[in-house]
């Protein structure tokens, strides 16, 4: 092997930058591309939400029952929720679930923004067009004029149903980010493994859920660095998209060398297909309250349902 | 095209998880004949992908939201029955974590996303990349096109659930329970956003992993694709499009056959005498020789398409089909036969006939 | 065909003339024959990519060789006899394998589960497993971690913790794939004494390294590889370490040369310029 003799710098380098502000200010600030400022925030905040535990190292009401009493309680609540057609039985409901966040040391404003933040404001958008009489046909109380000839306006059914919509989707979606945010995710998957869901299952989920961990990691780092990259008005869109491509021909081929060696991993230390988990804990008398409880709620309000009906 | 708690009722619930337990305890006995232990982690790379794929979904009036899904993808990496299981275990996570799909609409969700896609887009794959080689680049544009297919498929059966729900559930003075959305509306709703915009994602995200893997990554694209020859280096004898082509297209054909029914009103020219708008056409009687010959077939099989006294209009329309394509395959083949006879008669005298397999 | 007893042979493991390519085409191991003796620490020399890594998956069974033979304790090892249920239990529990990136080791929800693992997959009794891995979280010191995520902690943590996976079977030979990379220098320390201690008990220590400064310490006995992909030496560390013009050769220093004031001058430097 020969010495090889140092390459010459390059002249480009040893200058300072043409391209910068004369002044040696760092310049103006390039408006990041709204894709970019989305997609690198989004999957932060996907982050967050998703792997931060603190909410199930409190000690609340709900961190203290058994994940598997709490998931099989939340199936029966949300039966009851959907059996409900009235509107009164639901909102009974919902105001349950606010009281058992509060109870479990949930910051009500961020169980609210949570829940409402997203889902039944699409929801929202979905059914307005329900409300309209030529969707929903039925008694109008506000009309809004008339189109060729026909009334035009809002019903009651259709206001109703959207109502009953809007109502159904946020009293799930709190009943089950309740649940899901009370418990740290190793109970979690023990729970649905308990409840019969086959090993394969679990092991896919529990593989993808830190496999997104690292992705929306790599996703936000790949989105920081190209930003450090980027210097002047970059509103070159093709470029962006060739970029967003790559990027995810890239994320691909290093998820998949992570997981070759993962797998690795796992088969060194006899890894053969079964998943063995740790001995489960013994339901103790506060499971068994808050089950009884959560029947207790459920026939109630499948009770009071058929008499307001 | 998650479906949230509130859209379906507990018995559509019921039923479409009813439906999906046997698919998935199929799928995770059968996921283990492909995706041996080493590729496991492969699979749930499958799941976090399809995870982060769904998580771009806009909004759509009267339907739910549009968005690409990647099962295909993963049926055509490791075959359709993991993709039942990845895509069954991303829409899980999704709905613990964003309330993104209901709970007890799980397992209408899985149907859709999870099993009516990767099967009917693999099943189009299968027929489209017959013959081909590993590395042609055909067999990506097909894998878009699987997407697309199989995409709108499982779009048109979650339209078709939640369409379903006005009708069957409501209140006594006609208030929806659940969906308000009735087949006219949900159907066109949730179509035109698939076939356009979410339908294109899907299509351009399976071709491009499929290309990309053609170039820097083939043994990953082998794994499902044990005995398909790399190249097109060899010659190939002349590809010819078989049958099965021609009875895929058909039975789809047969199947889309009741979309004609949300168009109200009759094609142009279809009309019997009784139904015939004389004003529009300033007549004031109905002409003679129409009325003449109006019941000429009165005694036609399926009179109207229809054989339930129009309370299934659909699967009239399905029924229809399919005995009529069966009757004309059967006039077809006999017609071949009787050709074939007199050909052969003919040409007795030649030497060797050209025979080429279909 | 069983490893329940191993004969009293000094040689543990034994690759007889093997050959890798990765993908069909990369070459990784060009003919390689190597021995492993009980209770040697043994370590492989050589630069990034000359093979180091493939060839400690081939002795822990992760891969399999395209041409020549793997032996362990006895018998050989190739894919299809590692499908035999005790077969595979046998050789699994007593070899150990701590990865580079500690990643990619680390998989389970929490530390306590994943030091669980591998004696679960042993089928050991809960209550065995339990006892062993307090035992484990206490001999490195991660008792306050047992139940936080460990794709979570600090790199050095992750490092005990994936040690902690793997000695909590008590595997006869560990084997490092570069053990000291980007660990800081305190951790560095911490884990040369743990290697030394846990060789001092009768382990046998294959490792693959780069990093010249600690490998007296670690290494009883050293192999070389050179860039096309075979072993050209073999020694003690000192005699290795002064033999400049071969780890040039095989690119493991480079010569290095700097002023001082106006005098030039040229002196050999290793992978991480502490030599």
């Amino acid at each position: 092997m020969t010495d090889a003799s140092p390459t010459a710098t390059p002249d480009w380098l040893i200058r300072p930058e043409l391209g910068l502000c004369p002044c040696g200010c760092i310049g103006k600030r390039a408006k990041a591309d709204f894709v970019e400022k989305t997609i690198g925030s989004a999957s932060n905040l996907m982050r967050q939400s998703m792997f931060s535990d603190d909410v199930s190292a409190r000690d609340g009401l709900l961190q203290r029952v058994d994940a598997r009493v709490k998931l099989v309680g939340l199936l029966a609540l949300l039966v009851s929720s959907a059996l409900a057609h009235s509107p009164v039985v639901l909102i009974g409901l919902y105001s349950l679930s606010l009281g058992l966040a509060s109870a479990s040391r949930l910051s009500l404003r961020f169980f609210v923004a949570r829940v409402w933040l997203f889902i039944p404001i699409f929801t929202g958008i979905v059914v307005l067009p329900a409300t309209f009489s030529f969707i929903t046909h039925g008694h109008i109380v506000v009309p809004l004029g008339s189109w060729f000839g026909t009334r035009v306006g809002l019903t009651q059914q259709g206001l109703t149903a959207a109502g009953l919509i809007v109502l159904r989707v946020a009293t799930s979606i709190s009943l089950v980010v309740l649940v899901t945010i009370t418990t740290s995710w190793p109970r979690l998957l023990a729970a649905l493994r308990a409840l019969l869901v086959p090993r394969m299952f679990i092991l896919v989920i529990g593989m993808a859920y830190r496999y997104l961990f690292h992705l929306l990691g790599s996703v936000s780092d790949m989105f920081t660095a190209r930003k450090a990259r980027t210097v002047g008005s970059d509103a070159n869109t093709k470029r962006d998209r060739a970029f967003v491509a790559a990027s995810a021909g890239a994320l691909f081929g290093r998820a998949h060398a992570l997981s070759e060696e993962v797998h690795m991993a796992m088969v060194s230390r006899g890894y053969r297909g079964n998943v063995g988990t740790l001995a489960s804990a013994r339901l103790r008398a506060t499971d068994f309250a808050f089950g009884a409880g959560a029947l207790l709620v459920t026939l109630t309000a499948i009770g009071v349902d058929h008499v307001v009906r | 095209m998650h479906i949230p708690d509130g859209y379906l009722s507990p018995e559509t619930c019921g039923v479409m998880g009813a439906a999906m337990v046997p698919a998935w305890m199929t799928a995770g006995r059968h996921v283990r004949k492909v995706v041996t232990s080493r590729y496991v982690p492969l699979l749930a790379l499958g799941a976090a992908y399809s995870f982060l794929v769904m998580m771009f979904n806009v909004p759509v009036p009267d339907g739910t939201t549009a968005h690409a899904v990647g099962a295909v993808l993963i049926a055509i990496l490791l075959g359709p029955w993991a993709a039942v299981v990845a895509v069954s275990c991303a829409l899980g996570i999704q709905a613990l974590f964003f309330g993104d799909g209901g709970v007890l609409a799980f397992g209408a969700n899985c149907f859709n996303m999870a099993f009516v896609m990767p099967m009917v887009g693999y099943a189009v794959y299968k027929i489209g990349t017959r013959n081909l080689s590993l590395t042609a680049p055909r067999r990506a544009v097909v894998a878009g096109v699987a997407g697309y297919v199989g995409l709108n498929a499982a779009a048109l059966c979650a339209a078709t659930e939640i369409g379903l729900q006005p009708s069957l559930f409501h209140t006594a003075n006609g208030t929806p329970l659940y969906s308000p959305f009735h087949l006219s509306q949900s159907i066109p709703a949730m179509a035109l956003a698939h076939l356009t915009v979410a339908g294109t994602v899907e299509l351009v995200l399976t071709a491009g992993v499929i290309a990309y893997l053609q170039r820097a990554n083939l043994p990953v694209l082998r794994i499902n694709h044990p005995g398909v020859r790399e190249d097109d280096s060899t010659a190939m004898a002349p590809r010819r499009l078989g049958w099965r082509w021609g009875a895929a297209s058909l039975g789809l054909a047969a199947l889309l056959t009741p979309v004609g029914l949300l168009a109200s009103g009759s094609a142009f020219g279809e009309d019997s005498p009784e139904h015939l708008n004389l004003h529009k056409y300033h007549l004031q009687t109905v002409p003679n020789g129409l009325a003449h010959y109006a019941g000429f077939w009165h005694h036609a099989l399926f009179n109207g398409y229809d054989f339930s006294n129009d309370r299934h209009p659909a699967l009239g329309y399905i029924a229809s089909a399919f005995v009529g394509m069966a009757a004309i395959t059967v006039v077809v083949f006999a017609v071949l036969a009787l050709v074939g006879v007199v050909r052969r008669r003919h040409s007795s005298s030649d030497s060797a006939v050209d025979s080429v397999r279909a | 065909m069983s490893f329940v007893e191993s004969p009293p042979a000094t040689e543990l493991l034994t690759l007889d003339d093997v050959h890798y390519r990765y993908l069909d085409r990369f070459v990784a191991l060009d003919g390689v024959s190597l021995s492993v003796d009980r209770g040697e620490k043994l370590a492989l020399l050589g630069a990034n990519g000359c093979g180091k890594s493939t060839l400690l998956k081939i002795l822990d069974g992760l891969l399999f060789p395209d041409t020549g033979t793997f032996h362990a304790f006895g018998s050989e090892v190739t894919e299809r006899s590692l499908e035999d249920e005790q077969l595979s239990r046998g050789f699994r529990s007593r070899v150990g394998f701590v990865f580079q990136n500690s990643d990619a080791q680390v998989f389970s929800p929490t530390v306590r589960d994943e030091i669980a693992f591998g004696p679960l997959n042993m089928g050991l009794e809960p209550d065995e497993v339990e006892r062993r891995i307090g035992d484990t979280l206490a001999m490195l010191s991660i008792e306050d971690l047992a139940d936080r995520a460990p794709y979570q902690l600090s790199g050095g943590q992750k490092k005990r913790v994936a040690i902690a996976s793997v000695l909590v079977m008590n595997p006869e030979v560990l084997i490092f794939d570069e053990p000291t990379a980007s660990l800081d220098p305190r951790t560095q320390e911490w884990l040369v004494e743990l290697i030394v201690d846990l060789n001092r008990v009768g382990k046998t220590i294959v490792l693959a390294t780069h990093d010249l400064a600690t490998l007296d310490a670690l290494a009883d006995r050293c192999v070389v590889f050179s860039e096309e992909h075979t072993l050209v030496a073999e020694g003690t560390p000192e005699e290795l370490l002064g033999d400049t013009a071969l780890l040039r050769s095989v690119n493991l220093v480079h010569e290095h040369t700097h002023a001082h004031h106006s005098v030039f001058h040229r002196h050999e430097h290793g992978a991480d310029h502490h030599a």
